[in-house]
């Protein structure tokens, strides 16, 4: 593993770890309450991807600053790596993150599938990296992921909820 | 690894359809973990083109 993915790892964690704080603190809301909630922002995160609403979120509209990489290079991977992995110091193109935190939050996530949605969220991240660069051909494949991202967004926003209607009725 | 192999495997959709295949085994499979790990993937991988 290099030390880039180590890195979008830990952020994601650290994030995750953030969010399983917060359903601790919500904790006193009631589980209807919660669950509404969570299914708004899933359908909302749904119209967001499908383009049927436009909803500006909260986000950090800022990219890696270039100057991490005058550092030493190891530092520089897993620093660039965990600025991304926290998915809250750069840009948020899409709004399906928004809904891990939701579940995580409002489905009272255990610590330890918290951390492991974290990892995931890490991984998914390093996904796009791996690929672009196995690829060997990266100019085509970032063209190939600008067509795709109209497939690729809508479909997580849908896979995602799915995912929390199994978490909920599972 | 031939050509059209590699591009089939690297090709950005691959990545997403493998999230969402988790879903769906996590859904028939009623696992807990592997929804979790397929949310997590998912979210990550949605953002992928921004740094």
């Amino acid at each position: 593993m290099s030390l880039f993915t180590a890195g979008l790892m830990v952020g994601g964690v650290l994030s995750a770890t953030v969010a399983w704080v917060a359903a601790g603190v919500l904790g006193w809301v009631p589980r209807p309450v919660r669950i509404t909630t969570l299914v708004l922002i899933g359908l909302a995160v749904v119209a967001q991807e499908l383009r049927l609403i436009h909803v500006k979120l909260p986000a950090n509209h800022r990219q890696v600053p270039q100057e991490i990489f005058d550092k030493v290079p190891y530092w520089s991977a897993l620093q660039f790596g965990f600025e991304l992995g926290t998915g809250v110091m750069t840009y948020l193109p899409s709004a399906v993150p928004y809904l891990l935190l939701a579940a995580i939050v409002f489905l009272q996530a255990p610590l330890h599938v918290a951390l492991v949605a974290g990892a995931s969220f890490g991984l998914g991240r390093a996904a796009m990296a791996l690929s672009r660069t196995a690829s060997q051909d990266s100019g085509s494949w970032d063209l190939s992921l600008r067509d795709r991202l109209r497939i690729i967004q809508p479909l997580a926003g849908v896979a995602s909820l799915v995912a929390c209607a199994t978490l909920l009725l599972g | 690894m031939t050509a059209s192999v590699r591009r089939a495997a690297t090709d950005p959709m691959t990545p997403a359809l493998l999230c969402a295949g988790g879903v769906v085994a996590a859904a028939l499979g009623s696992s807990d973990v592997l929804a979790w790990m397929s949310l997590g993937g998912l979210a990550g991988y949605a953002l992928s083109g921004s740094v």
